[in-house]
């Protein structure tokens, strides 16, 4: 498929422990996409065997419909979980160094690092050490080097993870300009209200298997009904625990999320929440992308 | 003195060096070091490997710890070289008085006999006789010459002796009586100048016997092979440790394949070994010159050739296995552990060659482990200065070291890629063997 990433059945195993169990999964250009799944699910694993970083017992990863191979890793931008700058090197020669690993030539590796650098407000730190960076700032100068070589693929690994909103922001513009400009962009992340705002489309794994994936949109709109019910004085939905056919999903700020299985009646919600107060708010409510992570993960 | 002048001069051009370099570096590459990172990263030259090895001769040459111990060498070696000319150089002087007067070609004379005979001399006249026997009872003047025709010392039955004052009396009187002969035999000045110079004919062993400077040369080649192997094998070994850790090497590998990593690593460290025993060795050329050191004479360039050479082979053979040893490493701590046994034979091969390093012929144990890839580096440069080792045999033992090189770098290749990407423990050696990453 031309302009996308394939992974095709990727199968890996560590001793007893199953990573990935026939992963499959394809990211689209122009979009950006989530990739989401608890701790150990195997994202990092996948991650890393797009970049051939870790040996595979079956499975294949496709870029433009054939194998992945050295020359394709050139044009791929890759941050790993576990942040990798060399801590003692001054920012702009890292990022000039990663420039020209990927093929660019000397003056267009420092044009381009120093572009990045602008971009993500660390070009005043050009000349000081990783090491000397707030994690803040060591992301960004990350996500340039990820970035220096205008490669056609991006993948992300908790790229948000410890950032502040400002942080987060900078990096996710620059996440959808890529996306915007035709760019393969894949991304992990635990921060569902983030994926939910930045992603078009969201691959959820467990236990090395896709277990949703789709438009966030369209995952949204799916599974059982819910009510977004706000009672006054209430902080915990315990009167609508006993409800049958009702399952509180969430509680959050005093609203409580309900979801209704077959059987469940809204008029029967409606009137448990006036016995326990004044009803503030009472109104049916699309999934949000943190239900159906947990839905999905749950089986 | 003026050797010590040298000295300073050298390392101050040496610092002001390396205050512009560092002055120039950011934003840009210093120019030099842009120079070096060119050349070695052009693709067409050495491709990825190149870069690889450009960035670590660029991070280690902008560093501190690289200035310091360049400075610290470039010291020991001024010192090794000025101090003993130094000493050599302090002549006695002895106070010559002149009873009567001294025509201007007796005073060449004794000032000639004097210096071939490496005493300095000052000239002071006396009165008469009576005055100079006080001179010489209150050591205030050494020798004393009567007239131009009799010497009066001090001590007339030490005449034999070797002291500082019957040494020149011998050499005032040798020359004066000689001048006084040929004047009466009616040989010209100019020709009694020429005769004077004769000098006996040289004698040289058949045998060539290395000399002592050799074998002076090849004690400080054995110590400064042994300290820059250990310096740059730390490196080696605590980067790749350190790209490791710090997860670096994800990102490399994720473009290059792990044996250019590998390579680019081995080769950028061993290009600033190989640029500082460069350094150290032309500085030492130039100073020994300069204050005419006999550390650097006779066969001893030959024994610095094959230091030099042996120092770039022992680090081409040992690099690849202390880099394998760092990528199963995780912490400083398991990297000194690993490091240890490692470094086993080095320090074996440099004690034994020191021991051996005397006068003597070396031992038969010595001779076996000048053949052994592992000690051959200290080794071979030690049998190269005793003259106990023909060229083909220097060639069969250079020749066995490449050969053991290749070996070792094919399979510390194949324990790198296996190890450098597993984390969470310390790696060992059956399970990188035995697993894939």
């Amino acid at each position: 498929m031309e302009g996308s990433l394939e992974l095709t059945g990727l199968s890996r195993r560590f001793g007893s422990l199953v990573a990935l169990d026939e992963l499959s999964f394809t990211v689209a250009r122009g979009r950006v996409t989530g990739f989401l799944g608890p701790n150990g699910a195997g994202k990092t694993t996948a991650m890393r065997a797009i970049f051939g970083l870790t040996e595979l017992d079956g499975g294949c990863v496709r870029w433009n419909g054939a194998a992945v191979g050295p020359a394709d890793r050139r044009r791929f931008g890759y941050m790993p979980e576990e942040r990798g700058l060399y801590p003692g090197m001054l920012v702009g020669d890292q990022v000039r160094y990663l420039g020209r690993l990927h093929g660019l030539s000397d003056h267009d590796a420092s044009a381009a690092a120093a572009h990045w650098l602008e971009r993500l407000d660390v070009a005043d730190r050009l000349s000081s050490k990783v090491e000397s960076l707030s994690h803040g700032n060591q992301q960004r100068v990350q996500l340039a080097a990820a970035l220096v070589h205008d490669p056609e693929l991006l993948v992300l690994d908790e790229p948000m993870a410890g950032l502040d909103p400002t942080g987060v922001d900078a990096i996710g513009e620059v996440l959808t300009a890529q996306a915007r400009a035709g760019r393969c962009v894949l991304f992990s992340s635990h921060q569902l209200d983030l994926v939910e705002d930045l992603c078009e489309v969201v691959v959820i794994i467990d236990h090395g298997r896709v277990v949703a994936s789709g438009e966030v949109g369209e995952l949204e709109r799916g599974g059982a009904p819910r009510l977004a019910v706000r009672v006054e004085g209430d902080r915990d939905g315990t009167w609508a625990r006993e409800l049958p056919g009702v399952e509180v999903s969430e509680v959050k700020g005093g609203a409580v999320r309900l979801v209704l299985h077959p059987g469940a009646d809204s008029d029967a919600v409606l009137d448990a929440a006036r016995r326990a107060g004044r009803v503030l708010e009472f109104a049916f409510a699309r999934r949000r992308l943190s239900e159906v992570f947990r839905e999905a993960v749950r089986g | 003195m003026k050797g010590l002048v040298y000295a300073l001069v050298a390392v101050v051009v040496v610092l002001a060096l390396f205050r512009r370099v560092r002055a120039r570096r950011q934003p840009h590459p210093p120019s030099l070091l842009g120079a070096v990172a060119r050349t070695l990263g052009g693709r067409r030259l050495l491709g990825d490997t190149g870069l690889v090895a450009a960035r670590e001769v660029h991070e280690r040459l902008r560093g501190r710890f690289f200035r310091v111990i360049t400075l610290i060498l470039l010291a020991v070696v001024a010192a090794a070289i000025v101090i003993p000319t130094l000493h050599s150089s302090s002549r006695p002087v002895v106070r010559v008085g002149v009873v009567g007067t001294l025509s201007t070609s007796q005073r060449a004379t004794v000032a000639a006999a004097l210096a071939h005979a490496r005493i300095g001399g000052l000239v002071t006249a006396e009165q008469d006789t009576a005055d100079a026997r006080a001179a010489l009872h209150s050591h205030r003047v050494t020798v004393v010459i009567e007239e131009g025709r009799t010497l009066l010392v001090e001590t007339a039955a030490s005449a034999s002796g070797s002291t500082t004052a019957m040494a020149a009396a011998r050499a005032i009187a040798t020359a004066l009586g000689l001048q006084n002969a040929f004047r009466a035999a009616g040989v010209s000045t100019s020709q009694a100048a020429a005769i004077a110079r004769a000098r006996p004919l040289p004698i040289r062993s058949a045998a060539a016997r290395p000399s002592g400077a050799a074998r002076g040369t090849s004690v400080i080649g054995l110590v400064f092979i042994f300290i820059l192997l250990t310096q740059y094998l730390t490196w080696t070994l605590v980067g790749v440790m350190e790209e490791k850790t710090s997860r670096v090497v994800e990102v490399l590998l994720a473009t290059v394949r792990p044996v250019q990593l590998l390579g680019g690593k081995v080769l950028g460290i061993g290009l600033v070994a190989l640029l500082q025993a460069g350094l150290v060795v032309a500085f030492a050329l130039v100073l020994a010159d300069a204050v005419g050191s006999d550390l650097l004479k006779g066969t001893a360039p030959t024994v610095v050739a094959a230091s030099l050479l042996w120092l770039v082979l022992a680090y081409a053979f040992y690099a690849w296995v202390f880099a394998a040893a760092g990528s199963m490493a995780e912490r400083q701590d398991q990297a000194q552990s690993m490091s240890l046994p490692l470094s086993v034979p080095i320090i074996l091969g440099y004690v034994l060659a020191l021991v051996n390093a005397g006068p003597g012929p070396a031992s038969l144990f010595m001779k076996v482990l000048a053949y052994l890839p592992p000690t051959a580096p200290f080794g071979m440069p030690l049998l190269v200065a005793k003259g106990e080792v023909t060229w083909w045999e220097f060639l069969v033992a250079v020749t066995l070291s490449i050969g053991s090189t290749v070996a070792v770098a094919r399979f510390a290749a194949i324990v790198y890629e296996r190890a450098v990407l597993r984390t969470g423990h310390r790696i060992r050696l059956r399970e990188v063997l035995v697993q894939q990453r």
